[in-house]
């Protein structure tokens, strides 16, 4: 007891020395009978004598330590106490840009992970396996053999399973550009030809050989130009008859054009004849009003004509007759033929006149189907729904003709002269825009708030 | 007997084609992309011959294709894409439509795409083949490459169209291939013979756009896709043939040329390169600096004969073809500021010529309007204030006209402010007895090397240095002609050699233009050749001669036909014919006389 009593004195005598607990243990210094013990023996020193206030205080110096960073006692009092003078006001920072602000908050820790930081002055625990490593023993023995095996030439399974292994396909993945790119690149398409170097059959089975394309889709659909010059006379300063040519292919077309209108004109046009007059109206209110006996009449007359021509038997005499009448017309017949058969033989000069005719006739639709064979190879095919339409010639009428290049006013457009080129040779089939239909009719609903205000 | 009953439309032309919407379905794919898929590959609707055996039994206008080519197309990698694509445009609507916007933006990185490159090879298999059919293309690109960039197609297209045309007159500007030129009221057309193929396109004129309703912008996009595809390749393996470098660098020379003027004009560096490029004023470089173009000469082989004759002929024919070439050489341009810049410098510079405009017109001008060593000045208006002396001012027709007259013709007809004479097209070609122009006869007679006959006394003192020049060219002729002679008298000796004739021979007058002046000597020749034209004429059979004589007559006849219609002037026929018919019809609103002219 002494010795405990001892220590706390020396404890208390430490000077600056602050207990976190005062209070404890004050009034028991002197309580209590002393115990008499034998202190021959280290065993009973251990066992009689108090160190808990020792271990106490050391508990105490470490907790100072560990929370505040040091011994209390030692501390300035400016880290300890503050002076209060109220409540403070609140520093109002001026509006800062805003990348300054973040710059600035960038640079600075938060707060949280200032208050979270270690500041304790005991160091963390050494971590022991930073020195030793688990199954060293081993490890430095499978090392030892994979050296030797490294030597030797033989590589470890795991390393040749990595190599054999096909590489990542990156290709791939890369971007095809678009094929509008304008900075795209070109290379030489028709340069050497890479020679197939794999099998043929297992490129034929796995798809990765291209099918040859029929011969015949590279033949032309139309045998038109593919740029067709316009004629002489749409030079920008014709020659007189060259324009006045084309001025009259102009007309032409344009006379068949009017034709065409004038003619549906002629059609639709109502007959004066068909029109009501108050006499044909008249009529029709009157219809049926009016008995007229003479139909009857008539019927009746059909029906006694229909009696009229009920058949009499034929006689034994008519039958005989009608038979030898129709012999007599076959022999007839018979030696007509027979006549006109031996009378050919002086007509042979016209046969073979006619012969002739008949063969120069067919020789000559021969070569008209072949023309017309030749002449289709160049025109538009029907190919859709509609028939291919000819743009308007492009013509500048005589007072048109600019005096000079400057003065030109181009005619036409050469967009649509190229997409109907494509139709005219039979590359597209002619269409027209399709028209918007609307699947579900349009509801007008009058909001409220607009109805209110009317 | 018996058997089974043969159904009808299960075999032959019906199991032959199929029809539009039934080979949509097969493919799985929607119309517009079942189209451009079409179009991509080169796959055409066909009109059957029997449309009532393949419409089976109906005679519905219908949109047939083929069976085997559809069945073709379903071989085709790109179909996989289309219906990727969709997919994609759907999952993208649906991100859209619950505003899930990282969604989107990764869907926009995985966007699929596709590549022609494989249909081009597989469409044409030679580098020949796909020149065959660039005519198409060129056209396609240079009217894509006019539009204004208001959202009627991708504006990415258009920039690509129109870096490919300025490759492409690169090309024809530094291979010379440029034959002939037309200028119409619809565009220009242009003709270039490129490897042996002639290649015509035609480009529209700038400004000229208004966007016609009836027309499908997509079909037209789609073609543009494949040909710009198609061009691209083309241009890379010809710039190869010229060993040029590709893309298109512009010779360093010329590159510091045109760096030290004026560049803090335009804004950035990449924008301008291609404006420098299309500007046509400085040449390009190549993979291998060379110094020259050396000549290409045919190879030269000991030959007999018909073939000696050939060759001669073919290396003729070079020449002359080399001589068109450096039609311009050694010519120096101004163009002013109201003629059309890019085709003027686009042919000028494929002749040979030095070219140059105002600065504030383009960029890539060379020199000023000052310059002294200037030649020609292209102008198109009436007067001009200011005018050097030792410089022509031409209307820009001429220069068309020269090159397809393949000759410098006189300036004096095109001079400042007078009329001009009509401009013809060079793709005409008259056959015998057909109506010629009498312009084009007065330019026939100038090609041969005849001189115009009104020359007119006052201005000759104006022309003599344009005589000089010609004076060269005449010079040119001749040699040309002499050679052409000595080729006709082989060719007689040769005859003469094949065939012994049991002739005999009578000696013939001296007439008094047959002394031997130089001037007669075209005259003698045609009389050579009449005289042999009637030999032979004699010596034909009865049946040919019968024949002979129908053409002759048939021949004759025409060509009255045509000075009846159009005699050698109108006020003459005016005279002597009746105006008897006069028609009256509308084109567009405007009234239109057609006469007729008949004898009275």
């Amino acid at each position: 007891m002494a010795a405990v009593k001892r220590l706390k004195r020396v404890a208390a005598a430490q000077p600056g020395f602050m207990s976190f607990k005062s209070s404890a243990g004050s009034d028991d210094l002197n309580s209590g009978q002393r115990k008499r013990v034998n202190k021959n023996k280290k065993k009973n020193w251990n066992k009689h004598s108090d160190i808990q206030d020792v271990e106490e205080f050391l508990d105490d110096v470490r907790l100072q330590e560990r929370a505040t960073g040091g011994l209390i006692s030692e501390k300035p009092d400016d880290s300890l106490f503050f002076v209060d003078i109220g409540e403070q006001r609140k520093y109002v920072q001026p509006e800062v840009q805003e990348g300054k602000k973040g710059k600035k908050s960038k640079s600075r820790p938060l707060r949280i992970d200032l208050i979270l930081q270690h500041d304790s002055l005991v160091p963390p625990p050494k971590d022991i396996l930073a020195h030793q490593q688990p199954n060293a023993k081993k490890l430095r023995r499978i090392a030892e053999n994979a050296e030797k095996l490294a030597a030797m030439g033989v590589l470890p399974r795991r390393q040749k399973r990595l190599l054999n292994r096909r590489p990542a396909v990156t290709a791939s993945k890369s971007k095809t550009a678009a094929n509008n790119f304008p900075d795209r690149p070109y290379y030489d398409l028709w340069g050497g030809d890479a020679k197939e170097t794999a099998d043929p059959y297992y490129l034929e089975q796995t798809g990765k050989k291209r099918v040859k394309r029929p011969e015949k889709l590279n033949s032309k659909p139309s045998v038109l130009p593919a740029v067709e010059v316009i004629a002489p006379g749409g030079s920008y300063n014709p020659d007189f008859f060259s324009h006045q040519a084309l001025l009259l292919e102009a007309h032409e077309v344009e006379v068949k054009r009017e034709r065409a209108e004038l003619r549906i004109e002629r059609q639709l046009a109502v007959n004066r004849e068909d029109t009501a007059t108050e006499e044909t109206v008249f009529q029709e209110l009157v219809e049926g009003l009016v008995e007229e006996e003479e139909d009857e009449d008539e019927e009746e007359e059909d029906v006694s004509i229909r009696g009229g021509l009920q058949q009499e038997k034929k006689t034994e005499k008519e039958r005989r007759r009608e038979r030898a009448d129709k012999i007599k017309s076959q022999q007839k017949q018979a030696a007509r033929v027979f006549t006109d058969k031996k009378q050919q033989l002086f007509q042979l000069r016209s046969i073979q006149a006619t012969l002739k005719r008949g063969e120069q006739q067919t020789r000559e639709r021969v070569a008209q189907r072949k023309a017309n064979q030749e002449a289709e190879k160049s025109m538009p095919r029907r190919l859709g729904r509609l028939r291919f339409q000819a743009q308007d010639l492009e013509v500048q009428l005589s007072d048109e003709i600019p005096g000079s290049l400057r003065t030109l006013k181009p005619e036409g457009s050469v967009l649509k002269d190229r997409f109907k080129s494509m139709q005219k040779r039979n590359m597209i089939e002619p269409r027209e825009r399709a028209k918007f239909k609307r699947r579900h009719k349009v509801k007008y609903v009058e909001k409220r708030a607009f109805r209110e205000i009317t | 007997m018996g058997g089974l009953q043969k159904k009808k439309y299960e075999r032959g032309s019906a199991t032959n084609y199929i029809t539009r919407n039934k080979a949509r379905k097969k493919l799985q794919l929607s119309l517009a992309d079942f189209r451009r898929l079409c179009i991509l590959k080169g796959i055409y609707p066909h009109e059957p011959k029997h449309k009532k055996k393949v419409n089976k039994g109906s005679t519905a206008p219908r949109t047939f294709y083929l069976f085997k080519d559809i069945r073709f197309l379903l071989h085709e990698p790109i179909v996989r894409k289309f219906r990727e694509y969709k997919v994609f445009v759907r999952k993208l609507r649906k991100a859209y439509g619950k505003a899930e916007w990282t969604g989107v933006e990764r869907l926009r990185d995985n966007k699929p795409g596709y590549k022609l490159d494989h249909i081009i090879k597989e469409r044409y298999p030679t580098f020949i083949d796909a020149l065959r059919d660039i005519d198409d293309a060129l056209s396609m690109c240079f009217l894509f490459s006019t539009f204004a960039r208001t959202g009627k197609c991708h504006v990415q297209t258009i920039t690509l169209c129109r870096r490919l045309t300025v490759e492409w007159m690169n090309y024809v500007v530094t291979s010379r291939s440029l034959r002939k030129v037309f200028l119409s009221i619809k565009g220009i057309y242009y003709q270039a013979e490129v490897l042996g193929q002639l290649i015509t396109w035609l480009v529209p004129y700038q400004f000229a756009h208004d966007h016609p309703t009836d027309v499908d912008y997509r079909v037209m996009a789609t073609f543009t896709e494949m040909y710009t595809t198609l061009f691209g390749f083309i241009n890379f393996r010809l710039y190869q043939t010229l060993n040029l470098v590709y893309p298109p660098k512009l010779d360093s020379k010329a590159e510091s040329e045109l760096k030290a003027e004026h560049e803090e004009d335009y804004a950035m560096d990449s924008e301008s390169y291609l404006e420098k490029l299309s500007a046509l004023s400085a040449s390009l470089a190549r993979v291998v600096a060379t110094a020259e173009e050396e000549e290409n000469q045919l190879d030269l082989f000991p030959t007999e004969g018909e073939d000696q004759e050939n060759m001669q002929a073919r290396e003729k024919e070079q020449k002359e073809q080399e001589a068109q070439k450096r039609l311009f050489e050694g010519l120096k341009f101004f163009l002013n500021r109201e003629v059309p810049r890019e085709s003027l410098a686009f042919i000028l510079r494929c002749f040979g010529a030095e070219v140059s405009w105002d600065k504030s017109l383009c960029i890539g001008g060379t020199y000023e309007v000052t310059d002294e060593t200037i030649t020609h000045q292209i102008v198109d208006r009436p007067d001009m204030d200011k005018q050097y002396i030792n410089r022509y001012y031409i209307q820009p027709q001429w220069v068309f006209d020269s090159v397809n007259a393949q000759m410098r013709l006189p300036v004096e007809d095109y001079f400042l402010g007078t009329t001009l004479p009509p401009h013809l097209s060079p793709f005409v070609e008259e056959k015998d007895g057909d109506y010629v122009p009498p312009e084009k006869l007065k330019l026939m007679a100038l090609q041969r090397g005849e001189k115009p006959v009104q020359e007119e006394e006052d201005e000759e003192e104006e022309d003599e240095e344009e005589e000089e020049e010609d004076d060269e060219e005449e010079d040119d002729v001749d040699d040309e002609e002499l050679t052409e002679e000595k080729n006709l008298k082989k060719m007689e000796g040769t005859r003469a050699q094949g065939k012994t004739l049991a002739v005999k021979v009578t000696p013939g007058k001296v007439k008094p233009w047959e002394t031997g002046s130089v001037g007669n000597k075209v005259r003698l020749e045609q009389e050579e050749k009449a005289e042999e034209k009637r030999l032979a004429i004699m010596m034909m059979k009865k049946k040919e001669k019968y024949l002979y004589d129908k053409i002759m007559f048939g021949k004759k006849r025409t060509t009255r036909e045509v000075n009846v219609v159009a005699g050698p002037e109108m006020s003459s026929l005016c005279n002597n014919k009746k105006l008897i018919n006069s028609r009256t019809t509308c084109v567009r609103g405007h009234y239109l006389f057609t006469w007729t002219l008949v004898p009275s």
